[in-house]
């Protein structure tokens, strides 16, 4: 393939990426063709006929790859100088799906192309932020210690977010948090994420533990850390560490008693609030929902209580591949179609499904190899911008692939986002191609100092 | 070096933090496809292969003459899946073609809509592309083998979506007669009747199939080494009769509908085994129909009159009186105290023997008997009542049957005058049932028999199991026997007996007594005026056949209410038709139809028929018929039609016709038809002109 691209073009490419890149397309097509796979209809020539997933997706690799090429021939300067451009431009196409929108699964997100082809632009969008926010970070006179720099970063990430909410995309905005990861490497304060992470972790401790038990325990840490610190408090006097103390310790448990029940209560769905709760392995009750009780005030009918049946199907798809797997197209959970959305999120069941623990270890390792293969070219950057930017590739490619394994064999809420290069859908695998070619490009080009 | 030092850091944490989740990740995946392995995998084969029950065809009940009472018949529900893959092929190419002679077919089969119908709802259910869109329930066998040579439906299931449910629903061909007996079986519903009390037997062990799932739903069986098969329910043969039964069940329904009674029961029992020919349940409806709605035959009541047979039984067995003796009705009211017996009319008479106070069906009468031999020792009186185990449930195989009361002195209930009520029939409950089986035990020269219904088990149509007759004692020694049978004959025929003037003209002779109670309306008490007419007796007295009991509850205030003139009719035709049925049929004479000459013919058919067959065939005929049938015969060498009136009064002339038209004619009025030999009418048993009734036989000469 080398010899096939001309020496400067190719010169400085990381053809390690590459290859890993083409590896995980391939598996993709394989995973969506064992979805798909109808041995009634099946012909060596339907992989060629758009009309299944699989040859569909196999038309979009080729789309992809010629992206790919068109973007390794380009010159690295046009990203930093567009980016900004590109990123109101990403914006103005999101927005715009408020008057041309479709519906697709519930969620207004999509632009029809025409040809039975739709556009998300909140998946194109993740590239344009990524743009502007490394070309917001890397600006020489950058002092990203201050806050207005926080604010404005964080705002350059939240606001595709934010619209994405408004579309229904909740799955697609949560990547937007990825951002956050990479901004801690260009040295936000780590107190932000730690804060992030023990809300995290005392909204998961209210759903598993009783709510007076957890109070109890909470009262116990915080006279525990007061207990620690009472030289410094009581001897020296030094009282706001204890008002700082008791204050969280109010917070924490105010969240804890009013603010989880509210937000699962009143703002969350009842199907959202149930596959939180399936997620740490709890029911949760739907007569207490408020949109449940408004629904079913409206209809007259008791609202059905959500199932987390693609949980357990997909669950038993993973589960029933044992440490080997049933082998290629052997898997009775994928070809009875027993897994909802197999093709596009619960993908990796039929991966796992087929090839058991090994196979899935083995593509797992493929991923983490990518992964820090894309942290290692980061660091080798010369310029802010490409590094920043391979950061953020790696962060969204870390969000969605820890997101959406999670959600399969449920460790993590159902989040209707795809696998990256996996999931059948054009917009997803050429949204990371694009990504990750630009970031192929700027490696290229990595002793070139780029503003 | 600071900030090196705190960028270094970062990415470490970066790349700790990733390790760790890769490993949660792992590890998950370990876990599940690992540890929960097995669990999972038991979970996928679960939904993938199933144990279906296989469902074992119900027994029939049948009557002890062969006649189905109750069988399983398959029914069909007919379903269209619009997404089939034949019929949205090409655009619907194949509904769009067939759809409009397939809605004329639809609309020719069921007749329940037309064909413009037909077609706006299998259109809706196209647009609509439903997967399982309810087209037509309950299809009987013979027109969903007729629906599947339709356009389109005869392409089979995948090309034409047609999908038939079956279920299997059981069906009583004879739906009124003994419906109440034989039962129901419902799902999700009690069952009752015998369909219950023999559910065991008749529904026999579904069977397993051990079957897996495979992509769209559908079912193949996995390995046939495992499958049970289903054991069909065994069928039973009960001891009805469906003759006898519709011939009780006709005479009751008479009577109700003429007397608008509100409910009422007829039991023919036969006399020798205690089978139970023929038990009739009839209850009036809210619109003034009435069905078999409750086994009110079984039901505790006081009896009245009829109860007054224990009376004598006690009285003469422990020889208190005998027939001779003399008992004064002081005309007809007596006080004992302080309340009134009443006789049922002011007939002034005094002292008369016991047999005539019998006969006279006189309660003063009774009431003196019992008091006169028991006041003292009440329980002595009780006690025959026990021998006579009217105080027990009867033992009849049908569940449903409810305790009889017979109250005992000293309980809460017990006064002084319980005793000489008791005597004629009050103050104690019991059914139908149990003064049948008393009447019988009469009949049978004092051996009484447990009523019964099953008469044996078939299984494949041999018989597994024969039930035999259970005799449960002898009621009391053969002189006392002798006069209670010479009561009960009196009481038919002796001049001024209350039953005398019902058996006038009988040509067999019959022992029974009537009743009359008046029966307690709930709060409104005796004040209704409702009476309760019965019958009891048996027949010929001379050489006893069946016993039989009819107790009917009129509605308030009836004009006729007393047993002779509600209850007695019915057994008077019950045992009027069941002499004849029973009779040694001598060999019929045909009521000879003159035959006339060789060179004459008659033949009768439809007049349709006969005009299209005679203008083929190119005949000239004479036209003067009028009627749907018609009757061809030769009048100078020239065919004529005529009209061949029917009715259902008069037996019409058969002659002739065709069998088909002939079993048209006869079971429409009513008649039972044994038919002899094949061709047309030669011969009727019943002549042309003579009234006839339901329930008839005729017989007919085919040549």
């Amino acid at each position: 393939m080398s010899r096939a691209i001309p020496k400067s073009v190719s010169k400085g490419v990381d053809w390690l990426t590459v290859w890993l890149y083409a590896v995980l397309v391939c598996i993709g097509i394989l995973c969506i063709f064992m979805a798909e796979y109808n041995p009634a209809t099946y012909t060596s020539s339907s992989f060629f006929q758009g009309q299944t997933n699989y040859s569909k997706q196999l038309l979009f690799a080729g789309l992809s790859v010629m992206v790919a090429t068109f973007i390794i021939l380009s010159d690295s300067k046009l990203y930093p100088a567009f980016a900004n451009l590109l990123y109101v431009f990403g914006i103005l196409l999101m927005l715009s799906v408020f008057v041309l929108g479709k519906d697709v699964n519930g969620s207004k997100s999509w632009i029809p192309l025409g040809g039975g082809f739709n556009l998300q632009p909140a998946e194109l969008c993740k590239i344009f932020t990524a743009l502007a926010l490394s070309k917001y970070l890397s600006q020489l006179n950058m002092d990203f210690s201050k806050l207005q720099s926080q604010v404005i970063a964080g705002a350059i990430a939240m606001l595709p977010a934010a619209i994405s909410v408004l579309q229904n995309e909740t799955g697609l905005a949560l990547v937007y948090l990825s951002f956050f990861i990479v901004m801690y490497r260009e040295g936000l304060p780590g107190i932000i994420l730690v804060i992030g992470f023990s809300f995290g972790a005392l909204v998961v401790a209210t759903l598993l533990v009783e709510k007076n038990l957890l109070a109890i325990l909470l009262t116990l840490i915080a006279a525990l850390i007061v207990f620690i610190f009472r030289r410094q408090i009581f001897t020296r006097k030094r009282w706001n560490i204890l008002i700082l103390i008791v204050s969280i310790w109010f917070v924490c448990v105010g969240i804890q008693r009013f603010i989880v029940p509210y937000i699962f209560n009143n703002v969350f769905e009842c199907y959202q609030s149930q596959r939180i709760y399936s997620a740490v392995g709890k029911d949760y009750d739907c007569s207490q929902n408020i949109h449940s009780i408004r629904q079913e005030e409206a209809t007259g009918k008791a609202s059905i209580k959500p199932d987390d049946y693609n949980v357990r199907q997909s669950k038993i798809a993973i589960g029933s591949g044992g440490f080997l797997g049933k082998g290629f197209l052997k898997g009775t959970q994928t070809r009875g179609r027993y897994v909802p959305e197999q093709s596009t999120d619960f993908i990796f069941t039929s991966l796992g499904e087929a090839f058991g623990f090994v196979g899935s270890f083995l593509f797992l390792a493929v991923y983490f190899i990518l992964l820090l293969r894309i942290i290692f070219l980061a660091e080798r950057q010369r310029s802010g911008f490409s590094r920043i930017y391979a950061y953020s590739v790696a962060s969204i490619l870390f969000f969605h692939i820890v997101v959406n394994v999670c959600m399969t064999i449920g460790l993590f809420p159902v989040i209707g986002i795809p696998l990256p290069l996996i999931s059948y859908g054009g917009s997803s695998l050429l949204t990371f191609t694009i990504m990750i070619f630009i970031m192929i490009r700027l490696d290229a080009d990595r002793q070139m100092v780029l503003r | 070096m600071e900030i090196k030092k705190d960028i270094l850091w970062r990415v470490y944490l970066c790349f700790i933090v990733i390790a760790v989740i890769c490993a949660c990740i792992v590890g998950k995946a370990f876990y599940i496809q690992q540890v929960q392995g097995a669990y999972w995998r038991g979970m996928s084969d679960s939904m993938h292969t199933r144990i279906e029950s296989v469902d074992a065809e119900r027994g029939t009940i049948y009557s002890e003459d062969g006649q189905m009472l109750s069988t399983s018949i398959p029914q069909f529900d007919i379903y269209v899946d619009f997404k089939a893959d034949g019929l949205i092929k090409d655009n619907g190419k194949v509904f769009k073609e067939n759809i409009d002679s397939l809605s004329l077919c639809l609309a020719n089969l069921f007749q329940d809509k037309t064909a413009i119908q037909y077609k706006a709802i299998l259109n809706k259910g196209y647009k609509s592309k439903a997967r399982y869109f309810a087209l037509k329930k309950k299809v009987s066998f013979d027109e969903y083998q007729q629906l599947k040579t339709f356009p389109l439906v005869r392409l089979g299931k995948n090309k034409s979506g047609f999908i038939a449910e079956v279920q299997n629903i059981r069906l009583n061909p004879y739906q009124l007669l003994a419906f109440r007996t034989i039962g129901l079986e419902r799902q999700n519903a009690q069952k009752v009747g015998l369909e219950q009390t023999y559910d065991t037997l008749l529904k026999g062990t579904p069977g397993k199939r051990l079957v897996r799932y495979i992509s769209g739903g559908v079912a193949v069986p996995v390995n046939e080494d495992y499958d049970i098969e289903p054991k069909n329910g065994k069928d039973i043969v009960t001891t009805l009769d469906s003759r006898i039964q519709e011939i009780a069940e006709n005479a009751l329904m008479k009577m109700m509908v003429q007397n608008e009674a509100e409910h009422g029961c007829a039991i023919v029992m036969e006399v020798k085994t205690g089978k139970i020919k023929a038990i009739a349940n009839l209850g009036r409806q809210n619109d003034g129909s009435y069905w078999e709605d409750f086994n009110y035959a079984m039901s505790p009541g006081e009896p009245g009159s009829t109860f007054k047979l224990a009376t004598m039984l006690a009285v003469l067995e422990d020889k208190k009186f005998n027939l001779g003796s003399i008992v004064n009705l002081e005309g007809g009211t007596w006080q004992v105290h302080r309340r009134t017996v009443y006789d049922s009319e002011q007939h002034g008479q005094t002292n008369v023997t016991v047999k005539r106070a019998f006969e006279l069906s006189s309660n003063v009468g009774m009431a003196k008997l019992a008091y006169a031999s028991y006041a003292n020792k009440p329980s002595q009186f009780i006690n025959h009542l026990k021998a006579l185990h009217l105080d027990t449930l009867t033992g009849i195989d049908l569940y449903g049957e409810r305790s009889p009361f017979v109250d005992r002195p000293g309980s809460k209930y017990w006064s002084a005058t319980t005793l000489p009520w008791m005597a004629f029939g009050y103050n104690v409950l019991v059914s139908p049932l149990h003064i049948c089986m008393l009447y019988n035990a009469v009949a049978n020269d004092g051996v009484m028999m447990r009523p019964y219904l099953l008469n044996s088990v078939m299984q494949e149509g041999n018989v597994i199991q024969q039930k035999q007759p259970y005799s449960i004692e002898t009621i009391c020694d053969s002189v006392t026997l002798k006069q209670l049978q010479e009561c009960l004959v009196g009481v038919c025929k002796d001049s001024g007996a209350t039953a005398f003037r019902l058996f006038k003209g009988a040509t067999y002779s019959v022992a029974g007594k009537t009743g009359t109670a008046l029966v307690a309306n709930g709060k409104h008490g005796y004040a209704d005026h409702i009476y309760q007419s019965s019958f009891a007796g048996y027949f010929p007295a001379d050489n006893p056949q069946y016993t039989c009991v009819v107790v009917i509850k009129n509605k308030p205030h009836a004009a006729k209410f007393y047993g002779a003139l509600v209850a007695g009719p019915v057994f008077r035709e019950i045992a009027d038709r069941l002499v004849t049925l029973n009779a040694p049929q001598p060999d019929v004479k045909f009521a000879s139809i003159n035959a006339g000459d060789n060179e004459n013919y008659s033949y009768a058919g439809y007049e349709d028929d006969i005009k299209s067959i005679l203008s083929t065939i190119n005949i000239s005929y004479k036209d003067s018929a009028k009627t749907t049938l018609a009757k061809m015969y030769n009048k100078q060498d020239k065919p004529v039609l005529t009209n061949m009136p029917l009715s259902n009064k008069y037996m019409p002339a058969l002659k002739g016709l065709g069998l088909k038209d002939a079993l048209y004619i006869c079971e429409d009025a009513g008649l039972v038809v044994k038919v002899n030999g094949v061709g047309k009418v030669a011969n009727q048993s019943i002549t042309e002109g003579t009234p006839i009734e339901k329930g008839q036989q005729i017989k007919l000469d085919l040549n």
